[in-house]
């Protein structure tokens, strides 16, 4: 009997250590993705202008070497940054933290895809945006877009456009970089022209207008470039769109999640 | 007149072969002789500087392709070409050496090591900045850590000597420095807890002249100012090529960051001699003084950056001076037989030290250290500059960096010892895109002082070369390759090469006519007037 019992506290003192440990181990993983990761993710992985994780499968990480593989490597072209080396403690601290934000309910999202589905259509959405291959393409492409963004990060996007310009999503013009970022130019010869960066280096330019016109300046041949950080072409829904069909809308687009 | 000469001359040289290819003395008189370019920096001053005149301010807008060289592996090309006697010799990623015809950019021949499949690169992607040439032999080190010699006839191995354990993380993507009948080499490795060292070879067979340890072991001067046990692994890697001074008989040479990079808990101490510049004896390796710009570095300040020797009337005195745009953001200007400090400038934005003492030691500030969640400190992770040639012209006085303007956030993280593994204790993310720019410096030499910049949209990583003909010529990220004009900095050519330009630029005659060479991405173009 006292075997048994002391086999049995030895067993309970090894659960409770194993416990702590792993406690432990949360604990870090959470500081590490405090800092390095909250930004983009969220604090406690609701998201924003990277994806939620508070999901139990991941899509580009379903297991948790493919989740250590992520994070060590990042995701080039997909705005996903390789912060740091780790060692393998502290990747196995994070893949702990991370899936643990899976087993949390994620942010319920109010209201219908499917009515969502029509304010987008009837709002005129599609004239810049493209979802599933129809649309216009001067905005950027939404097919997916709720598998990159999370929800709050869309319905910003929608009632104040400007407030935050995606980065770093497309290889071009690079990591970094507010994409759709409008810019007014005026040639030495007074021209004036006002669109989105496509592109840019040193010396030249590459924007798109409002008419989706492609112009390519060299910057000896500009006298003003005005980058207007802050603003955005796209117009500001938060009046057209009334409250519900915001919901709705919102709802839609997080339901994008692209070719499975 | 001179330079057509030297070329008839040289080519009855290479017939008869009754010369060595490029001795010692060819190499000290380099800016007798701008045709060529017989080592990493152009000179033993490691000036970048080319005396040649002919493309100038008037008509560098004419310049046009000689040719173009398309390498056969990806990765990042940081190479500087080596030009001698009709032939161009470059490296490729990650360890191949190539001879090309200079008239043509054909292949002459190359070789590659075999290299193998577990080679540890840790710290840096597996570039590789160049050759060494000395009499009939190239010069290269490589991934897994051996210097090789080669024919340079026919790229046959003349000797395979291992530097280092690759095991333990020790790799080379430092181009050789020759000198009389020595072979001087550094190693890369920092970031895997190496013990850092430079190392001279006998050029003819390749054995070990003399080992400079940049960490000294218990009871050698600087040993205190390392905690414990930690000097074993404490970095300070020799990863770019250093220079030279004939007359005093001193090779300079920058070490790296202590290791772990950014977590100190196991290193107090001033860390000596890393983040520091070293002068050597050439005959023993004996370091006659040192200097440490970042004592207890916790940014990965390396200090390996190319020291440039000039002679300069300072403060109303001739001196013979070295300096070195440092990776922390300052620019610094010694004495060079003695180490002496005169000055140092920010060159870019630092927020990491509240300047620094009169002997030029920092004030560090401890709350810019690196922090678990993370510590944002100008410069970003890769310096003010770092490996990538600065270049000083004698014509205008003028010291040309590019310079990185960019904040980073510095995380502090675990740190544990284990061969031939990751032993940084942290990193670093970039504020990059939009938040930062680049551009391209040039400072009074003597003082630091700005005279003009040329922006650029993000920070470079790119060598300059500046000329006699009044030119600065220097590349983008974005792929432009660019001159400026070396008094005011106006641009006055630039082309776009579809690929990042991160090797410093060269120049040489072919046919009695000036070229440049640069390489873009995986490509090495060569232009000349038409």
């Amino acid at each position: 009997m006292g075997r048994f019992a002391g086999v049995l506290m030895l067993m309970s003192i090894a659960v409770f250590q194993l416990g702590a440990q792993a406690g432990r181990e949360l604990e870090k993983g959470r500081q590490l993705f405090l800092g390095m990761c909250s930004r983009c993710h969220g604090v406690e992985g609701g998201g924003g202008e990277g994806p939620n994780l508070n999901r139990p499968v991941l899509s580009r990480a379903p297991d948790d070497q493919a989740l250590a593989a992520v994070i060590r490597d990042g995701i080039p072209d997909r705005g996903m940054p390789r912060v740091r080396r780790f060692t393998d403690a502290e990747l196995h601290a994070m893949v702990l933290y991370i899936r643990s934000l899976g087993r949390t309910a994620a942010v319920a999202i109010a209201g219908s895809p499917e009515k969502g589905k029509a304010v987008y259509q009837r709002s005129g959405c599609s004239s810049c945006h493209i979802i599933d291959g129809e649309g216009g393409s001067l905005g950027p492409e939404l097919t997916s877009v709720g598998a990159h963004r999370a929800p709050d990060y869309l319905r910003q996007a929608v009632v104040d456009p400007a407030a935050a310009l995606p980065r770093g999503v497309l290889p071009i013009p690079g990591r970094g970089f507010n994409e759709f970022l409008p810019v007014r130019v005026v040639t030495q010869d007074g021209r004036e022209v006002r669109g989105i960066r496509v592109n840019e280096d040193s010396f030249t330019i590459q924007i798109r207008d409002q008419s989706n016109q492609l112009y390519s300046f060299r910057k000896s041949d500009i006298q003003t470039l005005e980058k207007e950080v802050g603003q955005s072409l796209m117009p500001d829904y938060q009046a057209r769109i009334p409250g519900a069909d915001l919901d709705d809308l919102v709802a839609y687009l997080a339901s994008l999640g692209g070719a499975k | 007149m001179r330079i057509e000469r030297f070329e008839v001359l040289s080519f009855f040289m290479a017939v008869s072969g009754a010369f060595a290819q490029v001795p010692y003395q060819r190499i000290a008189g380099a800016d007798s002789n701008p045709s060529t370019w017989v080592t990493y920096s152009g000179n033993y001053q490691a000036q970048r500087f080319s005396q040649l005149d002919q493309i100038n301010r008037q008509n560098v807008r004419q310049l046009k392709p000689s040719w173009v060289y398309q390498m056969r592996n990806s990765g990042i090309v940081e190479t500087s070409p080596i030009v001698a006697d009709g032939v161009m010799y470059i490296t490729e990623p990650p360890s191949t050496a190539t001879a090309l015809d200079l008239r043509t950019g054909r292949p002459l021949w190359t070789y590659t090591p075999t290299i193998p499949r577990d080679v540890i690169i840790i710290g840096s992607p597996p570039v590789n900045r160049g050759v060494a040439i000395l009499d009939n032999t190239v010069f290269f080190g490589t991934v897994n850590c051996h210097l090789i010699a080669l024919d340079a006839k026919s790229g046959i191995v003349r000797w395979d000597t291992v530097v280092d354990d690759n095991k333990k993380g020790y790799y080379i993507t430092a181009a050789p420095l020759a000198i009389d009948g020595k072979i001087i080499i550094g190693v890369s490795g920092a970031e895997t807890g190496i013990r850092g060292f430079v190392d001279a070879y006998d050029a003819k067979t390749g054995k070990r002249i003399w080992r400079t340890w940049t960490v000294p072991g218990p009871g050698e001067p600087g040993s205190e100012s390392w905690g414990g046990q930690s000097w074993q692994h404490g970095g300070g890697s020799t990863w770019v090529t250093g220079s030279y001074d004939p007359d005093l008989h001193l090779v300079y040479w920058g070490t790296g960051n202590p290791a772990p990079d950014w977590n100190d808990d196991t290193r107090p101490g001033d860390n000596l001699y890393t983040c520091s510049l070293l002068a050597l004896d050439p005959d023993t390796g004996k370091i006659k003084w040192h200097f440490q710009f970042t004592p207890h570095d916790v940014h990965d300040w390396d200090s390996t950056e190319v020291p440039i020797l000039f002679d300069a009337d300072v403060q109303g005195r001739r001196r013979k001076v070295v300096s070195m745009a440092n990776r922390n953001g300052f620019y610094y200007v010694l004495d060079r037989q003695t180490g002496e400090f005169i000055t140092a400038t920010a060159y870019v934005k630092q927020t990491w030290t509240d300047g620094l003492d009169a002997k030029g030691r920092p004030f560090a500030r401890r709350d810019a250290d690196p922090k678990v969640e993370g510590t944002l400190v100008y410069p970003a992770i890769s310096g003010g500059a770092n490996w990538w040639s600065p270049s000083y012209s004698p014509r205008t006085g003028l010291f040309y960096q590019a310079t990185r303007e960019m904040a980073g956030i510095y995380f502090k993280g675990d740190a544990e010892y284990k061969d031939g593994t990751a032993y940084a204790g942290g990193g670093g993310e970039t504020k990059n895109g939009d938040d930062a720019y680049g551009a391209i410096r040039a400072l009074e030499a003597t003082t630091g002082k700005l005279r003009w910049e040329f922006k650029l949209l993000t920070p470079p990583l790119t060598g300059l070369l500046s000329t006699a003909g009044g030119l600065v010529f220097g590349g983008a990220e974005e792929g432009n390759f660019y001159a400026l004009d070396a008094e005011t900095g106006k641009p006055l050519w630039e082309l776009q090469l579809g690929g990042a330009v991160r090797s410093p630029p060269v120049s040489f005659t072919l046919g009695g006519k000036q070229q440049i060479a640069v390489t873009a991405g995986t490509s090495l173009f060569v232009f000349g007037l038409p």
